[in-house]
């Protein structure tokens, strides 16, 4: 699978960052679409009720004032009324508690000014008088508000008013209407601190569309800012959003005058979004950095040390045996992999030691058992005593032991095959072990008993030879009724055979010799050989052991599996 | 696919802990909402700038303030408004625009009580690599920025002109000006005396340069007159003048047949307009002056065009028949007294 990926040429750490990196932006777009597309309406709703609030708080707040100024003017039509006599005294009172009341003013019906009170001083001659005129609106209870202007009778001293007329409808003192002027800061200093949202105002404009007051009304004079008052006239009470712009308009109760509240939309509704497109920015870009860290972290851990592993698996692959492997560092998976990719290569690299050794052995004893073959002593000495018989004239015992020699040659070349049934086994046996008794005039005795059943099995050719050989020259040479018996038979799936002698017997030093020593003197090929091609062809759990006791005998056991013809190749 | 499985939970953890932290943040953003967000408005803090005015005692001037104060509220910008404790007194207009430079302020805006005696410091902020944006009086240096004030000329002829319309007769000036350093009044004075010679009705023109005081106007107005007793059209070229010449006129008695033709308002000369001392007054716009010399300031500091490297602000003429009108009334008495 991992293969299959490294050939498409994207490495898992670089896969894992590109679906990351795309799943959170795709998230952060969507975010982003959702917010503006359902947040932005509700924060539009919430930014024109809370302009709403500020509007009729404003509202609220100036109908207040007002009211409590025409109450005061109330109270002192009433008193007036009731005792003429201290009415300077009341005006002198309100002008010493209320400092918002600049001044307070008397005329008679035909407008002649007949009394000024205030705490600062009038003018030497009062030319203009804008506290008699100006009428904003009426009430029905005879009192009228002005629009703001500044009173123009006092000395050096022009603060901006609004005037509160009562007119009497019975005459009280002398004067017909009596006229106080109060302070607009209040109500500018109030307008001035309302905000709406970051860059929201409200301000003043009476029903004609004059600007009352304004918190910027100085930029709107030095012509710097506008306010576009017509349109706004047309607008009802209430909420309106006009080109991203919310205007709130309320109509106050007791008088002409309009709170116009102005929000911009972008203070609210398009800071947030900013500000959230910030922040998904901001993650957006944490992820990215982090998917790359963790990415090469990834890689680090594991797609470095696997691409090594890989490296390493075909650095072996072209040299197995010089092949050295250096432990890769990685994840706790990384060094598993590694750790058995180790004790597998010290494993193969053991087993083709073992197949190069056990090759090498093999060759050098077919090579000895090839020699064997043709043992030129064995042969010399046989033909001498062939040569001899023919001299005595034993004809007979002469084409015996050609004729088992021949026998002899012919199985032990056996065309080259190093496997062959054990029935030409035991002839090749019967040939050599007829040639040694003419040659040793029948001093020992031999015996085969081999079960019909076994002929058929397979063994390595020259298998007993060497044993008898064996028995004949360390066994039997010294001892005059020598004997030696060869058994052939079934044991389970495995076939035995034993070679037994009555001779002198082996010591335990001596018979671990045989295992030993490899037989490269002159008897031919030893009993080492024949252990060691066994074991080659059939396993470790087969081969040749001795059981011997001084002056009693040697037994050698050959044990070999069942092997028949058909199934030869398949061990 | 074992690997990928051992990878994988601590990378959710991380991406889960990354998650609930940006999540913090963007509510700490989107939580405080009062207060202006230091995150959105990129700088912590705000850009320092220093007004250098002339006066922080005449109307005209605390005008200025009041404009420069509400554009830099409106900017979010850091201002200092700073003017000597006399109009004569140009060394410490240097010594405050050193200052400035000391200071490290982000831009310079400047009202120069002498044209030529400034320049250096002048010169120096823009060595120093701080935009200088002169208000009101120019200054002698190539590297302001801009220059934001009333066309004094035209302001002159205005002045003139309306003497002109007023006496159908013959006119025989004196002229009330204050420092002959300042590049303000000589072109006032210019602009008034080239209308009345244009119009041949002229029979003489006398000209004092008082210091900028009332005192020093008072007492030069009241020597002229008794010297010159032919005079019967006055021209004060700024606040101090019009106060100083306007007492020395109603003192003498002579409201009636001498014509003060005066510049800039406040409560006191705005009185003599009714009273009759001063005729006519040629009202500046300082609030726009100190409004645009910041948001000019504003516009350099952050790299933005400005519309123009000379602004003209305007010029009003109030008379006692339109001084209440409801427009002028809004010019020339200030709201917040």
């Amino acid at each position: 699978m991992s293969d299959h990926q490294n050939k498409v040429g994207f490495s898992l750490s670089k896969t894992m960052t590109i679906v990351v990196v795309i799943m959170v932006f795709t998230a952060v777009i969507i975010a982003l679409v959702v917010f503006n597309a359902v947040f932005r309406d509700s924060l539009e709703q919430a930014a024109m009720t809370s302009a709403g609030q500020s509007v009729d708080q404003v509202a609220v707040t100036i109908n207040n004032y007002t009211d409590d100024m025409i109450e005061i003017m109330d109270e002192l039509y009433t008193n007036s009324i009731e005792d003429p006599s201290t009415l300077e005294d009341l005006f002198n009172n309100v002008i010493d508690i209320r400092n918002d009341v600049v001044m307070i003013a008397t005329y008679d019906a035909h407008n002649n000014n007949t009394g000024i009170w205030s705490n600062y001083p009038t003018k030497d001659m009062i030319y203009t008088n804008l506290s008699l005129y100006p009428v904003s609106a009426e009430f029905n209870n005879g009192i009228s508000i002005s629009a703001p202007h500044v009173v123009t009778v006092l000395d050096n001293y022009y603060p901006w008013v609004v005037t509160i007329t009562k007119s009497a409808e019975e005459t009280f003192s002398n004067a017909a209407k009596i006229a106080m002027d109060v302070r607009f800061s209040a109500i500018a200093r109030y307008i001035d601190e309302v905000g709406i949202g970051q860059h929201g105002y409200c301000f003043i404009m009476d029903s004609a569309g004059n600007i009352i007051y304004h918190p910027q009304q100085q930029l709107i004079y030095a012509g710097l800012k506008y306010e576009n008052t017509d349109g706004l006239l047309a607008l009802t009470d209430g909420s309106h959003m006009i080109d991203g712009v919310i205007y709130t308009v309320k109509t106050l109760e007791n008088s002409n005058w309009k709170i116009i509240g102005v929000t911009y939309l972008d203070d609210t509704v398009n800071d947030r979004v900013r500000a959230m497109a910030l922040a998904s920015g901001l993650i957006f870009f944490i992820v990215v950095v982090m998917t790359f860290l963790s990415g090469s972290l990834f890689s680090y851990m594991f797609t470095k040390p696997a691409t090594k592993l890989a490296h390493a698996m075909k650095d072996f692959e072209d040299n197995a045996s010089g092949f050295v492997f250096e432990p890769i560092e990685g994840s706790v998976e990384v060094n598993n992999l590694s750790d058995s990719f180790e004790h597998l290569v010290i494993r193969i690299q053991q087993l083709m030691e073992e197949v190069k050794e056990e090759e090498t052995t093999l060759r050098k004893t077919e090579l000895k058992a090839l020699q064997a073959q043709i043992n030129p002593h064995f042969l010399y000495n046989t033909l001498d005593s062939i040569s001899w018989m023919c001299e005595e004239g034993k004809t007979d015992d002469a084409i015996l032991m050609v004729n088992a020699l021949a026998k002899l040659f012919r199985i032990s070349i056996s065309r080259g095959k190093e496997i062959i049934p054990i029935e030409k086994e035991v002839q090749h046996a019967e040939c050599y072990l007829q040639i040694q008794k003419f040659r040793y005039t029948n001093q020992f005795d031999y015996k085969f008993k081999v079960e019909e059943s076994c002929k058929d099995y397979l063994c390595n050719k020259i298998t007993l030879q060497p044993l008898i050989e064996n028995a004949l020259y360390h066994g039997l040479n010294m001892i005059d009724e020598g004997y030696i018996e060869i058994r052939i038979f079934e044991d389970g799936e495995d076939v035995i055979m034993e070679v037994e002698d009555n001779g002198s017997g082996m010591t335990e030093e001596q018979v671990a010799e045989l295992f030993v020593n490899d037989g490269t003197d002159q008897h031919g090929i030893g009993v080492k050989n024949v252990n060691d091609r066994i074991k080659i062809y059939f396993g470790d759990k087969y081969g040749i052991s001795v059981r011997s006791e001084l002056d009693e005998g040697t037994c050698v056991t050959i044990r070999i599996p069942k092997i028949t013809e058909e199934r030869k190749y398949e061990k | 696919m074992r690997s990928k499985k051992h990878v994988t939970p601590l990378y959710v953890i991380f991406c889960i802990a990354l998650l609930v932290l940006s999540t913090i943040v963007s509510f700490m953003i989107f939580g405080k909402r009062q207060a202006p967000n230091p995150l959105l408005r990129g700088l912590d803090r705000k850009s320092f700038i220093v007004v250098v005015g002339k006066s922080d005692q005449s109307a005209f001037w605390q005008s200025v303030a009041s404009g420069a104060h509400a554009a830099a509220v409106e900017y979010n910008l850091d201002m200092n408004f700073v003017a000597p404790v006399n109009e004569e007194n140009y060394e410490e207009q240097n010594t405050m625009i050193r200052a400035a430079i000391m200071g490290q302020a982000r831009a310079i805006i400047v009202s120069a009580i002498d044209y030529n005696a400034n320049a250096e410091a002048v010169n120096e902020a823009v060595a120093a690599g701080i935009p200088v944006i002169v208000i009101d009086s120019d200054v002698n240096s190539e590297g302001v920025a801009c220059r934001i004030m009333t066309n004094n000329y035209l302001a002159g002829r205005m002045a003139g002109e309306q003497a002109l319309r007023n006496n159908e007769g013959e006119l025989t000036v004196g002229i009330i000006n204050y420092d002959i350093n300042s590049a303000n009044g000589q072109a006032r004075e210019r602009g008034f005396c080239d209308v009345v010679n244009e119009s041949g009705r002229v029979a003489d023109i006398y000209t004092v340069n008082c210091l900028s005081t009332e005192e020093s106007a008072y007492d030069e107005t009241t020597s002229l007159l008794i010297q010159h007793p032919e005079i019967n059209t006055l021209a004060a070229l700024n606040e101090l003048m019009s106060l100083g010449s306007g007492y020395a006129v109603r003192d003498m008695g002579l409201a009636d047949s001498v014509d003060i033709y005066a510049f800039d308002s406040n409560v006191v000369s705005v009185g003599m307009l009714e009273s009759g001392e001063i005729e006519g007054l040629v009202v500046q716009n300082p609030y726009a002056m100190g409004y645009l010399g910041v948001e000019t300031a504003y516009r350099l500091i952050n790299g933005l065009p400005i519309q123009s490297d000379h602004i003209d602000t305007t010029t009003t003429y109030v008379s006692a028949s339109n001084m209440y009108d409801t427009d002028i009334q809004r010019m020339i008495f200030r709201f917040d007294s």
